[in-house]
């Protein structure tokens, strides 16, 4: 369960002050699929880089399962990000020197995952997101984009976190492959009981979501 | 896998920066291995010399070139009190008188016609009016036997006793012990006895220093040849005995200033350091371009990992953000930076060693016009006690030692630039510490980039 409450984020910059989230206030059940809409440059990769703890908000609070994780110092971010949630981006971002396999172990051995157990998980998570045994041992650029989003969704959910932020996910794939992607995720989210956030442009993604937020220049409402 | 495999396997992403990488600190290390085995031999050439240069001051009357020489012979008492100063071990002291045949029983083993053709018209001890020059027999009194002919007039050695004893440092008997060729000639054993200044002398021991002039005399107690000569208190030549090379200028200074004019002082030290300093400009140069090299090879690995970190800025964002502490981030750039150095320490080790040298002989030899020219001056300088001196001057203690030093030094000139290089385990060692060093720099400034990376930056499209 993610509980968001009042998050406010402000970007000071030479040109003056940003302020890109809003008093922003969700809530968000294990394993649902929330889409997160807006216009270019209207907060979302800000909200999710405050709610994966890449950033520290100004003000606000966010709980997860009754954890509070706004006010953890930088350590304490990375090392909840490390078991806690998962990314997946629109530029897939895998290691490009690292295999298919190595990709998805190295979120493991980032989670303190124990370490005779990492081949077996990620052969597991190739298994779940449909990538075809033999290349798991390619890299990133033998792979196809789909295949390396599908290699990027195992490497996110590997250390089974609670939280799944995705910045168009499908943005850098075709339709159809776009639509794949975001059935997989809806599906190894209810496998795996984590919330997911997707941030999307296509509102054909959109409303495969359980739930539908749009954020407009940092105000996040509830589409209904 | 974990950072530091990671690490190792990057430094090989791509395969021309690695190569790049590699041969230039391959390059840096090498020039600083070959400066340090230049430097190290260098070192070793320049302490064997300064050792091999004695720890010793020469003292000798102002002016004197050989007994005839001139010059008013020291006080005793004075180079007596040379042994009270700082870092002064002993003072050896000796009295040579030349004697005629009037004065002793001796004949000189050395044919006259020989020497005299070549120094008997400059001198004045030939019988006058004689057309047949006898040589004198020199007798040295000295309180040091065993070491009254160091070096000898060969450059070297001291007289070895063939049968008897020395007599001791303080005796006042009227005893000797004889060079070899001079006992030969006149029939000498031990116990045998001879007649100089009108007195028996018992011969105790025979010596061979393997000089053919120094096994021509005879070596007597100091204080009986001061006494025989009528010369109490007289010393011809001392030698004072430094107990460590590095005090050998200091009591060459203080001898000097004890002394004041009466007395020429000398040690060879002195000339030994203006002949070395081409050695010793080679030394700091080898300095400079080891240091030199060293932090060349640490800036150009450090610029290289600026640039591997600045390009992979995205991919650090996103191990972050999978959650990898800076520590594991930096181990693994760490692994990396080691692994380019110990690449090119491994190259640049054998290269090293390779041109070392070459290297060394080339530096020397440049600095080498000096070396020569300096070595020229000093052979020139003991060549000169020729014409110096009034006639045909055997060795004493001191000159002796003059000549010796001149001598000596004469023959090591042949071998100055005669260096020998080598690499040991040293050698190895601070190749490994400086490509730490190297490594340790080149990740430190990597190091400082990965942590000011916001992961946040992931999120941004570029
Ligand atoms: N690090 C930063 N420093 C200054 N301003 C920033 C920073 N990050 C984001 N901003 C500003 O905050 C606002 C929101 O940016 P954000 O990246 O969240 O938008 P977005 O909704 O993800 O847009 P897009 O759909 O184009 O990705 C923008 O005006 C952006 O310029
Ligand atoms: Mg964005």
């Amino acid at each position: 369960m993610l509980k968001v409450e009042n998050l406010d984020k402000t970007f000071r910059t030479g040109a003056g002050d940003v302020h890109a989230v809003r008093d922003v206030s969700f809530e968000a059940k294990d394993g649902e699929l929330v889409a997160i809409i807006g216009a270019s440059g209207s907060g979302k990769s800000t909200l999710l880089s405050l709610l994966g703890l890449l950033d520290a908000p100004d003000k606000g609070s966010i709980d997860l399962d009754g954890i509070e994780l706004a006010n953890l110092d930088s350590p304490g971010r990375t090392q909840f990000r490390s078991r806690q949630v998962g990314f997946v981006f629109q530029q897939f971002n895998l290691i490009p020197n690292l295999s298919a396999r190595e990709n998805v172990k190295l979120a493991l051995e980032f989670a303190h995952w124990p370490k005779n157990d990492r081949d077996a998980r990620a052969h597991e998570m190739l298994n779940l997101v449909g990538l075809d045994a033999s290349k798991a041992d390619r890299r990133p650029a033998k792979l196809s984009g789909g295949e390396q989003q599908r290699v990027a969704i195992a490497r996110a959910f590997a250390a089974q976190p609670q939280l799944i932020l995705a910045d168009e996910p499908t943005g850098s794939l075709d339709k159809a492959t776009g639509q794949k992607i975001v059935e997989l995720l809806r599906k190894v989210a209810n496998t795996q009981k984590a919330t997911v956030l997707v941030v999307t442009h296509d509102e054909k993604i959109a409303k495969k979501a359980d739930r539908r937020l749009e954020i407009d220049d940092g105000i996040l409402k509830e589409i209904t | 896998m974990n950072a530091v495999r990671r690490g190792i396997r990057n430094a090989f992403r791509n395969s021309m920066r690695t190569v790049g990488v590699v041969v230039i600190l391959a390059v840096a290390i090498a020039l600083s291995i070959s400066m340090l085995i230049a430097r190290d031999a260098v070192t070793n050439k320049i302490n064997t010399v300064k050792a091999s240069t004695g720890t010793t001051v020469s003292v000798s009357p102002k002016g004197f070139f050989g007994f005839n020489g001139g010059g008013t012979p020291l006080s005793m008492t004075t180079i007596d009190a040379l042994l009270n100063l700082p870092n002064v071990t002993a003072v050896q002291e000796s009295f040579s008188e030349e004697l005629s045949s009037s004065k002793t029983s001796l004949t000189s083993p050395t044919p006259a016609g020989q020497l005299g053709s070549q120094f008997g018209n400059g001198g004045g001890f030939g019988a006058s009016g004689s057309t047949t020059f006898v040589i004198p027999v020199r007798v040295i009194g000295t309180n040091s036997p065993g070491n009254a002919v160091v070096g000898g007039a060969n450059g070297g050695g001291t007289e070895k006793l063939t049968s008897g004893v020395a007599f001791s440092p303080t005796s006042t008997a009227d005893v000797a012990i004889v060079g070899s060729t001079l006992a030969a000639k006149n029939n000498l054993k031990v116990g045998s006895t001879f007649t100089a200044w009108n007195t028996k002398i018992t011969v105790v021991g025979i010596f061979n220093a393997g000089s053919t002039f120094t096994d021509a005399s005879v070596l007597m107690p100091l204080a009986t040849v001061q006494k025989l000569a009528d010369a109490p208190n007289e010393v011809t030549s001392a030698t004072v005995i430094v107990n460590t090379i590095g005090n050998v200028s200091s009591v060459d200074t203080a001898v000097t200033k004890a002394l004041g004019s009466s007395a020429d002082v000398t040690s060879t030290q002195a000339t030994t350091e203006a002949a070395l300093s081409p050695l010793n400009s080679v030394k700091t140069i080898s300095t400079y371009t080891l240091i030199g090299s060293v932090i060349g090879a640490a800036i150009i690995l450090l610029l290289s990992m600026l640039m591997i970190v600045r390009e992979r800025r995205r991919e650090v964002g996103v191990l972050k953000a999978l959650g990898a502490p800076n520590r594991s981030i930096n181990s693994q750039f760490i692994a990396e930076s080691t692994t380019f150095t110990i690449l090119g320490a491994i190259v640049g080790f054998v290269v090293g060693i390779a041109i070392s040298s070459p290297i060394t002989s080339a530096l020397v030899s440049a600095s080498g016009g000096s070396t020569s020219s300096n070595t020229g001056g000093f052979v020139r300088r003991a060549g000169g006690f020729a014409p110096g001196g009034s006639g045909f001057s055997p060795p004493t203690g001191a000159f002796a030692n003059r000549g010796s030093g001149a001598f000596h030094f004469g023959g090591f000139s042949n071998t100055i630039t005669q260096i020998h290089t080598s690499a040991g385990w040293s050698t190895l060692f601070f190749a490994l510490i400086a490509a730490v060093v190297i490594a340790a720099l080149g990740s430190t400034v990597a190091a400082a980039t990965i942590v000011r990376i916001r992961p946040a930056e992931v999120l941004r499209s570029e």
